[in-house]
């Protein structure tokens, strides 16, 4: 890459990062430390941990966040141990089916969840008792819940370290007289512990911001909550900005942290000689047992949405103290895509989502040809910057983006010019804050996948075009464009569906019902007495179903690459 | 304590190719005995067949009067050194090397005691708190060794343990490892590609080829007695004629070859009578260009071409016979007669126990005798 495009490259995505990433974030850190006379205070950062309430809160997420890793972790690890190990007939179906969850998204299962664990729901009619499974306070049901959608995160990074593993390493252990659990607890979990600190705390960070599965599980005393809840208000309240803070800082030192083991551990990965595992082939009895977890584990994290499936399909009232609905319907699927407002925001997800694809491919490409092909000597911070979202949470960015644009619509100058600057006025149209956000939060996954397709393709193969005459243009489009697109196209899909289903930052900024997107649509006819329950659940299975085309399309296209995408 | 190591009849398929095909061994107690072969010959499959990392199909391991053939790997007290070292990189080189140690639940300072002698024993005693990393490749390699030794294995076994190291370590290595394991009195397995490895270091070599052992026998037995024609290709250079057994008288044959007739007192093959093919190994140092001795059967008229002068040897090739002749590799120690450009006439003479009289094999599954 010639350096003058190199550095114009850079120069363009650094600044398109700067605006879209990091001055949102400073507007939010800088909301979190203004006076109302512009001056700068730790006041509110104090009164976070001086209110009750939003320490409760704050322990609560970590609860929650902790919780949900260590089962994600319980579910996880066996999986990854058997995949790496063992070869059984129909594991290549089983492990693509286990990666489902992570699509679906877990507060649209928390609607099905309730209808199934909760007390007049299903299991209870089956088991004739009436326990709340979901227990005071739904602490443990929004955690399973979560759990049940993040554990394929851990998956793809556990089994993707420990088919890192020489195997070697364990032929040694076992060859100097270590048994099986000596071999697991002394070489095996250290080798792979960078994998699972990265999954883990890309889960952790997850679970600690969620604020759709807690909000429709009404778990209210989480800090997203309280966050998501204090900025609905009107008024400039800085404590939310302050939370909002606390939650940075925690999410970016876990992050940095992570980083810095991996950094130190990843020479784990260097030891390239040895033989790699050998898959056993088992066959019968073994191999029913080898896929029972498996069966499990996809049965039950598919459940919540075979509940949202069932909801959607349910007569009103004929699910109440019943295993099934007792009366079926295909009622609120008409109604849900006749409504005016599904209608609406099925085209402005589309519309929104495509746009952040859009944003996502340019940017990614560039960034990963600077890092990858470039001698810059600041493609590293590039690349970092690149991958900061993945430790902001999504929550933190929206809360930036409302002070931006709040900050934004009451200066003078856009007063003055009120027609120019409507759209840089989130409450007015949040359009371009939404493609903003879904771009940026999603950067990460698009920028490993191209740097990843980069990396595999050598340069010396540019360099043979160059040497039989293609211009740089031409080596570009002939030679190294068809090579990295199926990781293009797999980063792009994966882009888009998770907008398609991003949750915190849609739910703060689309604040105006022309604007919402599919998931604020899905939110709102939930909260709705009456039918609202079932309108949600058919727009979600409809947004599952079209979700579920686009993952397989990208694991049909990238196979077991697709893990990749997960690593810090 | 060494013991010695027999393996019975040992049989290993992976899907439909026999790795190993009825292999039969017997390794003495404190022998340095070489498996050598091509890559694929089976050697490494039968090395971790004895680690007990591969189940055979059939045959039998004993290890000293004990059967270990169905045994698990971490019960065989079977020190193994790994061809990519696999030191764990989590832990220091002192862990790595008390490891085995700890499994076998030696008290806190017999460890101590013992992984420091066996640093010393690979002269690394000052590095016991680096993790692996941060070694060179050939201290890499002293750990991997340490590791294997500490727990004073019944039978070590070595997985081409030099092929990731630079010419010259390699040559430091190789001495290196036939003292400890000499001074250890050690039974060792040394799996190895590299023929000069095995004649320099080995007291015995099992030369392998497709699962098979071809042969087995000293360094020397191995290069100087070949037994068949792929054991004469495979270590060394050599020139191979085919020929038939004319007459025998007292221990010296007369044979019919390309090159006319010629004597030989070498081992018939079993089973050969007269009139039999037989194919004629003959080392390009054996031939000589220098001065025939009296009485010297194996005297031939030729034509020295493309000579390859290296100081101390030349590197002759020689025409043999009537037109087009017959072309012969030919090294010369001391040499007198080069052709670089066009040719020199000389007289060939070769020893009557230097014709190496071999079970004959067609040409094409012959080993490159250029190598």
């Amino acid at each position: 890459m010639r350096k003058s495009h190199a550095l114009m490259v850079y120069t363009a995505s650094l600044i398109l990062l700067g605006v879209g990433f990091v001055l949102p974030l400073l507007m939010a850190i800088r909301g979190g430390f203004l006076n109302p006379d512009g001056g700068l205070s730790f006041a509110y950062l104090r009164g976070v941990f001086q209110n009750p309430i939003y320490v409760e809160g704050l322990l609560n997420s970590l609860r929650l966040a902790l919780g949900t890793t260590l089962v994600a972790t319980v579910i996880a690890l066996p999986l990854a141990w058997i995949s790496t190990r063992y070869h059984f007939f129909g594991k290549g179906v089983l492990t693509a089916l286990l990666l489902v969850p992570m699509i679906l998204p877990p507060f649209v299962g928390a609607i099905g969840f309730q209808q199934i664990f909760g007390v007049y729901g299903s299991l209870n009619s089956v088991l004739g008792w009436n326990i709340d499974w979901l227990g005071q306070g739904r602490w443990m049901g929004v955690v399973v819940l979560q759990a049940l959608s993040l554990y394929p995160v851990l998956y793809l990074n556990l089994s993707a370290s420990m088919a890192n593993i020489d195997h070697a390493m364990e032929e040694a252990a076992q060859n100097l007289g270590a048994n099986a659990w000596h071999r697991f607890r002394r070489i095996t979990v250290p080798l792979m512990m960078p994998g699972w600190f990265a999954g883990g705390s890309i889960v952790f960070i997850w679970a600690f911001t969620e604020l759709g599965t807690p909000l429709i599980m009404n778990y209210t005393r989480c800090a997203s909550v309280q966050v998501f809840d204090a900025l609905k208000e009107v008024g400039d309240n800085p404590f939310p900005f302050a939370l909002v803070c606390v939650m940075l800082l925690l999410s970016v030192s876990l992050y940095s942290l992570s980083k810095l083991l991996l950094g130190r551990q990843h020479y784990a990965m260097q030891n390239k000689a040895g033989t790699s595992f050998e898959e056993r082939r088992v066959r019968g009895p073994l191999a029913c047992l080898l896929m029972l977890p498996f069966v499990l584990v996809i049965s039950i994290a598919l459940l919540p949405h075979v509940g949202v499936l069932l909801t959607s399909v349910a007569s009103p009232g004929s699910w109440y103290q019943t295993l099934l609905p007792q009366e079926w319907t295909w009622q609120h699927y008409e109604e849900a895509l006749g409504h005016s407002m599904t209608l609406s925001s099925i085209r402005n997800s589309l519309i929104f989502s495509c746009s952040a694809v859009a944003v996502n491919l340019l940017l990614g490409i560039g960034i990963a040809f600077v890092v990858v092909r470039s001698s810059l000597r600041g493609r590293h911070v590039l690349d970092t910057l690149a991958m900061l979202p993945l430790a902001v949470p999504g929550l933190v960015l929206a809360s930036g983006y409302l002070a931006l644009s709040s900050l934004i619509s009451h200066s003078a100058w856009a007063k003055a010019n009120e027609e120019l600057f409507r759209f840089l006025d989130i409450r007015q149209n949040p359009a371009l804050f939404l493609v903003l956000a879904y771009s940026v939060r999603r950067l990460p996954y698009m920028v490993r996948s191209a740097v990843a397709g980069l990396q595999q393709s050598s340069s010396s193969l540019e360099e043979a075009a160059a040497n039989v005459g293609a211009a740089p243009s031409v080596s570009l489009r002939k030679i190294t464009m068809p090579l990295i697109t199926a990781n293009l196209i797999a980063g792009a899909l994966l882009a888009f569906s998770f907008s398609m289903l991003e949750v915190s930052d849609s739910l703060m900024l689309a604040q105006r019902q022309e604007f919402y997107p599919i998931t604020k649509t899905i939110y709102e006819l939930f909260q709705r007495i009456g039918g609202g329950v079932f309108l949600a659940s058919a727009l979600g299975v409809w947004a599952m179903l079209f979700l579920a085309v686009t993952l397989i399309g990208s694991s049909l296209l990238l196979g077991r690459k697709l893990g990749a995408l997960f690593r810090v | 304590m060494p013991v010695p190591l027999q393996i019975q009849d040992l049989v290993k398929h992976f899907g439909k190719t026999r790795a190993v095909d009825h292999v039969h061994l017997e390794i003495e107690a404190g022998e340095l005995f070489f498996l050598l072969g091509p890559s694929g010959c089976g050697k490494t499959t039968l090395l971790r067949c004895i680690a007990g990392f591969h189940q055979p199909d059939e045959g039998k391991i004993l290890l000293g009067s004990s059967d270990i053939t169905r045994m698990a790997p971490h019960l065989r007290d079977t020190g193994m050194v790994f061809q990519s070292y696999a030191l764990w990189p989590h832990m220091t080189v002192f862990q790595n090397v008390a490891f085995g140690l700890e499994m076998r639940k030696c008290s806190r300072s017999e460890i101590q005691k013992r992984v420091r002698e066996a640093l010393a024993t690979v002269q690394l005693s000052d590095q016991a708190q680096k993790k692996p990393n941060q070694l060179s490749g050939g201290q890499q390699q002293r750990v991997a060794l340490a590791r294997a030794l500490v727990i004073q294995p019944r039978v070590l076994l070595l997985d081409e343990p030099l092929s990731n190291l630079d010419a010259k370590l390699r040559l430091e290595m190789r001495a290196e490892i036939r003292r400890i394991c000499k001074d250890a009195g050690l039974t060792a397995v040394y799996v190895t590609h590299d023929q000069k490895e095995a004649l320099s270091v080995a007291d015995r070599v099992a030369l392998m080829n497709q699962g098979v052992v071809e042969q087995v026998g000293t360094p020397q037995e191995l290069y100087q007695q070949p037994r068949s024609v792929f054991s004469a290709g495979f270590i060394g250079e050599t020139n191979f004629l085919d020929a038939r057994i004319l007459s025998v008288e007292r221990g010296r044959f007369t044979l019919a070859t390309p090159i006319g007739e010629m004597e030989s007192s070498s081992a018939v093959p079993e089973g050969t009578v007269l009139g039999d093919p037989v194919t004629l190994s003959i080392r390009p140092e054996a031939f000589r260009l220098d001065e025939v001795p009296e009485g010297m059967p194996n005297c031939y008229d030729a034509m020295v071409h493309d000579s390859i002068y290296l100081g101390e040897t030349a590197q002759h090739q020689v025409l043999v016979g009537e037109d087009p002749g017959f072309n012969l590799k030919v090294f010369d120690l001391n040499p007198r007669i080069i052709a670089r450009e066009g040719s020199a006439p000389a007289r060939l003479w070769v020893e009557r126990r230097d014709v190496i009289m071999l079970p004959p094999s067609g040409s094409a599954s012959r080993p490159g005798s250029s190598q």
